[in-house]
C-alpha cells in the first residue's frame, strides 16, 4: 500500500493525470516547477427533474493541479434552445464535445423541423463518449424540457452509459453530497424548493471538495426557455462553521 | 493535486514587516488532497512573548516539529532562565531541520520576532533542509506562495503602522488563497507590537 499515493479517490481527476503525463524525454526537459497538470473541471453538478421542468446547478471552480485558473467558469453549456449540458473532467474535451453535439442537433432540427428531443441529445452525447471511451475524460449531464417528456435528466458518465434520473450528481464534490440528496429529494417538489434544494447542496459540495468553489450558476428549463440565476459567494446559504 | 508530498495537507503563511511591529497570518485549512476535513488548523505556534513560528506543507510534520522545537526552547529557557530572541529561536529550527537532511521533514518555515526593547523586527523564511535566509520585509510558504508573494510585494510599503500592515496583509493572503484550491477555508492574522499582540481571525470564503 503506497500511502504517498492513496487508492483512487476521484475516477476522473486519476484517469486525466495517468494519461497526460509526460514523455520521458519531456521529463528531462521541462523543469519540475513548469510542467502543467491538465486543465480539469474538477467539480460538482447537479441536475433535478421538478414539477414541470428541470434544474441544473454547478460550482464556478477550473483547476490545474492545484492552481485555480478560472474562478467564475460557466459549466452550464447550451446544447439547444431547451437543452442545456453540464459539464466535469477534463475542460478541453468536455468543450470539444459539446460544440460537435451542439452542432449535431443544430443540423438535426433543420431535418426534423422541431426541436431535438432531450433523449437524443443526451444520446448524441453518450455516443461520442463511448466511440473515444479509451481517450476521453468527459462525464456529462444532459438536462432539458420537450414537448413529448416534459423536463428530464440523462446521466453520461465516464465510459459511455446513457441513463435517465430524476436526480443527477457529478464531478469531485458530487461524493459529499449523495446522502444529503437521498435524504431531502422528493418527486415534484415546486420550483423554489428544488432551487434551494440544489442551491444547498452545491454549497455544501463546494465547502468540503478542494476541487469545487467561487460560486454557484443555477438554470430553470420549463417549456417557457431557460432562466439562468447566477448565486455569488457572499450570497450562498451559510453552512455550520467547521 | 498528484503525488506531490507538499501539496498533500496544503496551507499557507504569511509574514510581514511594519515600523516597530511585525504580522504574520495563515489559514486554518486541513485537508487531505481535495477532501477538507477541518477548518480550525493553524498552523502559526508561539516561542516566546514576541517570538511567532508559521510551518507549511506536511500536517503531521508542521506538528512534529512544532513539537520537538518547543521541547529544546523549553530546555534553552531552564538552562539560560531567560527567554529566547527571535535570531536564536530561527538559529535552532535551522539546526533542527539541517539534522534530519537526508530524511527531510516535509515543511517549510516562517520565524518572526521583535525586539521589545528597540523595536528591531525579524522576519526569517526556512526551506525544508534549513536554509538560513537574510532578514527580509516579506515571506510567504505554503501552497499559494507564488500567488501571495506577488500580492505582498505590491501592497508592502516600508514602515507601515500596525493597521496598515494588517490591511497589506490580510488582503495578499485572502487574495491570494483564491486561486490555489489546497489553501482557505478562514484565515487568522497574528500582529505583534511592542506592548501587545493582536489576533484576528478573518472571515474568508469557505471554498
Amino acid at each position: 500500500m503506497d500511502s504517498l499515493n492513496p487508492p483512487a479517490y476521484d475516477a476522473e481527476e486519476d484517469l486525466l493525470r495517468h494519461q497526460k503525463q509526460y514523455s520521458q524525454m519531456d521529463k528531462l526537459i521541462i523543469p519540475i516547477e513548469m510542467r502543467q497538470q491538465p486543465v480539469s473541471t474538477g467539480t460538482t453538478i447537479v441536475a433535478v427533474e421538478y414539477d414541470g421542468g428541470v434544474i441544473l446547478g454547478a460550482d464556478t471552480r477550473t483547476s490545474a493541479g492545484s492552481f485555480v485558473v478560472n474562478r467564475f467558469t460557466d459549466k452550464l453549456t447550451p446544447l439547444t434552445e431547451h437543452i442545456y449540458c453540464l459539464r466535469s473532467g477534463s475542460a478541453a474535451d468536455t468543450q470539444a464535445i459539446s460544440q460537435i453535439v451542439q452542432y449535431q442537433l443544430e443540423f438535426l432540427s433543420a431535418e426534423m423541423n422541431e426541436p431535438p428531443l432531450v433523449k437524443i441529445a443526451a444520446n448524441c452525447v453518450r455516443r461520442m463518449i463511448y466511440q473515444y471511451r479509451d481517450d476521453f475524460v468527459a462525464g456529462m449531464i444532459v438536462a432539458g424540457w420537450d414537448k413529448k417528456l416534459g423536463g428530464q435528466v440523462y446521466s453520461c458518465p465516464l465510459g459511455g452509459l446513457l441513463v435517465r434520473q430524476s436526480v443527477s450528481l457529478g464531478g469531485s464534490g458530487s461524493t459529499y453530497i449523495w446522502g444529503f440528496l437521498d435524504n431531502n429529494f422528493k418527486p415534484n417538489m415546486t420550483k423554489q424548493e428544488c432551487l434551494d434544494l440544489v442551491l444547498k447542496a452545491i454549497t455544501l459540495a463546494i465547502t468540503r471538495d478542494g476541487s469545487s468553489g467561487g460560486c454557484v450558476r443555477l438554470a430553470v428549463i420549463d417549456a417557457k426557455g431557460v432562466q439562468r440565476i447566477d448565486v455569488l459567494g457572499n450570497e450562498l446559504p451559510k453552512v455550520y462553521d467547521l | 493535486m498528484g503525488d506531490d508530498i507538499m501539496n498533500y495537507n496544503g496551507g499557507v503563511a504569511l509574514a510581514m514587516k511594519g515600523k516597530e511591529c511585525v504580522a504574520i497570518a495563515c489559514d486554518k485549512r486541513y485537508g487531505v488532497q481535495n477532501r477538507t476535513i477541518a477548518t480550525n488548523f493553524t498552523k502559526i505556534f508561539e516561542y516566546g512573548p514576541h517570538c511567532y513560528v508559521a510551518f507549511c506543507g506536511l500536517a503531521t510534520d508542521v506538528q512534529t516539529v512544532a513539537e520537538r522545537l518547543k521541547f529544546r526552547t523549553n530546555l534553552y529557557e531552564l538552562r539560560e532562565q531567560r527567554k529566547l530572541k527571535p535570531n536564536v529561536l530561527y538559529n535552532m529550527l535551522t539546526n533542527l531541520l539541517y539534522e534530519k537532511r537526508f530524511g527531510p521533514y516535509f515543511i517549510f518555515a516562517l520565524v518572526i520576532g521583535l525586539d521589545p526593547k528597540t523595536g528591531e523586527t525579524f522576519v526569517y523564511d526556512s526551506d525544508n533542509i534549513g536554509a538560513i535566509s537574510d532578514n527580509v520585509n516579506l515571506a510567504t510558504v505554503g501552497t499559494a506562495s507564488e500567488y501571495i508573494f506577488g500580492l505582498g510585494e505590491l501592497l508592502f510599503k516600508p514602515d507601515m503602522t500596525p493597521d496598515e500592515l494588517f490591511e497589506a496583509t490580510s488582503q495578499s493572503l485572502l487574495n491570494g488563497f483564491d486561486r490555489d484550491s489546497a489553501s482557505g477555508w478562514g484565515a487568522v492574522v497574528y500582529v505583534i507590537e511592542k506592548d501587545k499582540v493582536t489576533i484576528r481571525e478573518l472571515k474568508a470564503r469557505q471554498d
